[in-house]
């Protein structure tokens, strides 16, 4: 489904260039879960960016099923984004001046298809999170926890293949953070979504099929639940981001 | 909701506040140009202001002030407004919309925008310079040339304003979404901007280069003048202004950036300093446009009391209440029917005095100015028949002024001049006859100042030079009080001597036929003559109450109570004017102050969350808050006002004959000091609204 290969970054800062990026690789297949772990700096945001081509890579490819993603002009890239791709970002980035639920459809409206069924749509995604209830507010009125779930049913209502996350439990207490985690199962069980989310937290984490270990730009393990319980991943998890650290300490 | 226009327009709707100032600040704009212009435009403003004079120039350069004034707070308005709408844009995108589906979207909206309140401000232009002209002449003055009349010209510069604003807006909305960064938004995250210091001795340094420029730009055009002989062109003298503007640029800076709390007080006001860090240096130009506008506005505020009180003195220190000449071969009111018309309006004629004067040509010097591409050089000329001058015998003098002075033949007493000089001649001849009389002029100047530009000979000379001169060479001068009179009868009279007037004396005052003869001999056109072509003051004789004819006419009759009784409406004009002209520079002032401080705000705002997380109490917030709007307001408003009391004081210093202020100049001063203190607090109440809605702002 989605395919990185090779993919390289690195920024110019003063006059010098500092690899962010060295090569990373990785696979995501359909109706997958992954997360992605790593030290502060290691360079998450800056894969993810590269993936959704907010930033230019430098080298590498992004192949999102047999569509190069880095070989697109800015207007194709524009529709990919809407149609094929769907973002939840740490700061949820709802926009303050429409309802829930027309921030929920507006993907629908700026790709200016199927507009008679988004209504509807949107009213099962609502309905699928619970949070019908608040449809009709505006997101300075709700809680972080529901306006982090208003974007996630906003990224699937037009059935992208891939879901991006950055974070997106960053900004949120246990709780909250819990409603959206289950949001994200809710759609990989139901909806057989795809999704790519980096994170800190290993709890979050642990709730993916697979999460990829991210270092000084290289992928440096990644490791699999299969058919662990959910708090034996976290441990394994937490375990193998110790050792990394204590490798560079050393 | 089933499009993006629908999305837009929702949008639109919820953020009406950011919508409101933006179209708010461009129809303010607009409607002020066009108002202002409708003036300029009309009839009286462009009798009353004569082309290529002095005060049209001043006019037209504080009104050019306003208009850059009105476009940079249009500038900032929609720079705000771009900042607000960058989240959206930024989601929009973030979503997968085009830029080009966003761009169609964005450019309908500022040009809906734009026209509608463009379009808002041409239309009431009109009505409102038409309500500010009525309520002047129903409060104020009333004069009957202060017709208000439209003009569809006066909408060129407003219109070409709002292509200028339109065109900027959409070139701003193409540099908005060619920046506009989806990263930007998704890490709102403030990434931490280079600082660039503010050397500490931008402070003391500035105040220097002000003083240094200001004297350097005031005296420079005189040094030219006087020394080099040379009236540089304006433009060239203004350099010298420049190191003023520099400083200013040096001092707001470092009272913006750094402020003068130096050593352990400035932690008190470490935050705010530190929030000017970045916004400094662009906070700082804002302001430098705010100290100039400010600047404008008072120059416009005081110069009519400046000129009103100097004036209203000349008024009071008159010697007699009537006095009048005209040319001998005139056919005049008599002293018989001048009491006639007095006891008409029951008023008593006393201490009437009447005496006969002459008009010769004096010696003198004259600069003789060429042309180059320098500006003009001059250099001084001699000649011995210069300009008229008109002479009284001492005998005459003396029964008018019931003087009693003496003269020997070939002495001469001169008065001073208009402008309070004295002035000497050595050579007076008849210009009929050409036969001259070598004269000396008496060190002391005449003491009276019943009259000016006079000259006293011994009643022997006087009888041999007024052999052959014909009459229109010779005047009567009357002299005489009045008991129980009116501005009536005052108005009356004047009205009788116009009519008795033929058309030869249709002249303003600096006519002189003497200086005609003489461009005559050498071939010239005589500049008096080419009224059309300079512009002159036009003299008609039918329209006597015109304030051209009354302040230009040569024989002008000084009627204590008629110019008490018309001084206001002589100033009518320009006090409408300049009226006008204060009220669009501070409106401009406010709006930007206002917008500036909120932007401020609006762009720090996480400053104020995090130190919110880091336990802040709301009183250290509202202080920190007030330290931010109270550097955008005190430094440019304490800095204009400053400079132009001291533009004021300088130029009161340098008038009149000796250096220092006399009684009348101290009036005038202590009015436009009153002036700066209504204004001041006007602007105290602006900056604690300003204030209450940034603490609004700020939830505080
Ligand atoms: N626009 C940029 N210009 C210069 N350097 C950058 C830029 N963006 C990121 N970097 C650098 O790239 C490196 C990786 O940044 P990135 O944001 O991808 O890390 P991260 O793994 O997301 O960290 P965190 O967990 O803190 O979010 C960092 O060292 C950062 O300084
Ligand atoms: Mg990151």
């Amino acid at each position: 489904m989605l395919s990185v290969q090779n993919l390289c970054k690195s920024f110019l800062v003063g006059g010098e260039k500092y690899p962010v990026l060295k090569g990373v690789s990785l696979e995501v297949k359909k109706g997958e879960f992954v997360g992605v772990m790593g030290p502060s700096g290691s360079g998450k945001s800056t894969l993810l960016n590269s993936i959704s081509c907010y930033i230019p890579s430098d080298s590498g490819k992004i192949l999102l099923g047999n569509l190069e993603l880095s070989q697109l002009k800015e207007e194709q890239l524009a529709r990919v984004r809407n149609e094929k791709l769907g973002f939840v970002f740490q700061d949820f980035l709802l926009l303050d001046g429409l309802t829930v639920r027309e921030n929920i459809m507006l993907p629908r409206i700026i790709g200016g298809k199927n507009v008679p069924a988004m209504e509807k749509s949107a009213d099962l995604l609502c309905d699928l999170f619970g949070i019908s209830h608040i449809k009709n507010k505006y997101p300075a009125d709700i809680s972080g926890g529901e306006r982090q779930r208003t974007a996630v049913a906003r990224a699937l209502i037009n059935n992208p293949q891939v879901i991006l996350a950055d974070e997106p439990t960053g900004n949120l207490d246990s709780k909250s953070a819990q409603k959206v985690i289950d949001a994200f199962l809710q759609a990989k069980t139901q909806l057989s979504a795809t999704i790519f989310m980096v994170t800190h937290d290993s709890y979050a984490a642990s709730f993916c099929d697979r999460v990829i270990i991210l270092k000084d730009g290289n992928v440096q393990m990644t490791l699999e639940r299969e058919e662990k319980e959910r708090r034996e991943f976290q441990d394994a998890l937490l375990d193998s981001i110790r050792e990394s650290s204590e490798v560079k300490e050393s | 909701m089933k499009n993006l226009t629908a999305v837009f327009a929702t949008l639109r709707k919820k953020g009406r506040g950011q919508y409101l100032l933006l179209s708010g600040c461009l129809f303010f704009a607009v409607l002020l140009i066009t108002a202002f212009s409708m003036m300029m435009y009309s009839p009286t403003v462009q009798t009353v202001l004569p082309q290529g004079g002095d005060s049209r120039k001043q006019v037209m350069m504080i009104f050019v002030l306003a208009v850059i004034g009105c476009g940079a707070f249009s500038l900032y308005a929609a720079g705000l407004f771009f900042r607000y709408k960058s989240r959206e844009a930024g989601v929009l995108l973030a979503l997968g919309m085009s830029r080009r589906a966003l761009n169609r979207q964005l450019c309908r909206e500022v040009l809906g925008l734009t026209l509608e309140s463009c379009g808002a401000g041409l239309i009431l232009g009109t009505p409102l310079c038409w309500g500010i002209w009525s309520l002047f002449r129903l409060f104020l003055v009333d004069t009957p040339e202060m017709l208000f009349i439209f003009n569809l010209r006066a909408y060129t510069v407003p219109f070409l304003f709002f292509l200028f604003v339109l065109f900027l807006l959409l070139i701003m909305e193409n540099r908005f979404l060619a920046r506009v960064n989806v990263l930007d938004i998704i890490h709102e995250s403030h990434r931490p901007e280079p600082v660039r210091a503010v050397p500490s001795w931008y402070g003391w340094g500035g105040i220097l280069l002000i003083v240094l420029g200001g004297s350097l730009g005031y005296f420079a055009p005189s040094f030219c003048v006087r020394v080099l002989q040379w009236y540089a062109p304006g433009l060239l003298t203004a350099v010298f202004y420049l190191p003023a503007l520099v400083g200013l640029y040096w001092v707001l800076l470092f009272t913006v950036v750094g402020g003068w709390h130096r050593g352990k007080r400035r932690y008190a006001h470490l935050i705010e300093s530190g929030m000017m860090q970045f916004q400094g240096r662009q906070t700082v130009r804002n302001m430098l446009v705010v100290t100039v506008l400010v600047a404008g506005a008072y120059f416009a505020s005081f110069y009519t009391p400046m000129m009103m009180t100097s004036s209203q003195a000349a008024l009071k220190n008159r010697e007699a209440d009537y006095q009048f000449f005209y040319r001998a071969d005139q056919e005049m009111i008599s002293q018989a029917e001048i009491q006639e018309l007095a006891q008409s309006y029951s008023a008593q004629v006393v201490n009437y005095r009447e005496v006969s004067s002459i008009t010769l040509a004096i010696d003198g010097e004259t600069e003789v100015e060429t042309e180059g591409p320098m500006g003009v050089t001059y250099t001084v000329q001699y000649q011995e028949m210069r300009s008229e001058g008109r002479f009284f015998s001492v005998s005459a003098w003396n029964t008018l002024a019931r003087d009693n002075l003496t003269l020997e033949s070939g002495q001469c007493i001169a008065s001073l001049d208009r402008y309070g000089y004295p002035s000497s001649i050595s050579l007076v001849t008849n210009p009929v006859t050409g036969q001259s009389l070598k004269v000396e002029t008496l060190p002391s100047p005449l003491s009276s100042r019943l009259l000016s530009d006079i000259y006293l000979l011994s009643d022997q000379d006087y009888a041999q030079l007024i052999q052959g001169l014909t009459p229109e060479w010779q005047e009567v001068q009357v002299v005489f009080d009045a008991e129980n009179d009116s501005y009536a009868l005052a108005k009356d009279l004047f009205h009788r001597i116009v009519e008795s007037s033929g058309p030869e004396t249709a002249v303003f005052d600096g006519y002189d036929r003497i200086s005609k003869m003489n461009a005559e001999k050498a071939g010239e056109v005589y500049w008096g003559d080419q009224v059309e072509e300079l512009n002159l003051p036009v003299i008609d004789l039918t329209r006597p109450d015109s304030s051209s004819f009354r302040t230009n006419w040569l024989y002008m009759p000084q009627f204590q109570a008629l110019d008490e009784g018309d001084f206001l409406s002589t100033y009518a004009v320009y006090l409408l004017l300049f009226i006008f002209i204060s009220i669009l520079c501070f409106a401009a002032v406010s709006v930007i102050l206002y917008t500036r401080s909120q932007s401020l705000i609006l762009s720090n705002l996480w400053v104020y969350e995090d130190l919110h997380k880091l336990g802040a109490s709301a009183a250290y917030r509202r202080k920190t808050a007030q330290g931010q709007v109270k550097r955008v307001f005190l430094a440019p408003l304490l800095t204009g006002t400053v400079l132009i009391l001291c533009f004021y004081l300088l130029i009161l210093l340098g008038n009149g004959r000796v250096w220092g202020i006399d009684a009348n100049e101290a009036v005038a001063f202590a009015v436009c000091l009153a002036l700066a203190a209504i204004c001041s607090t006007l602007f105290y109440l602006l900056y604690r609204f300003t204030l209450k809605q940034a603490w609004r702002l700020l939830k505080l």
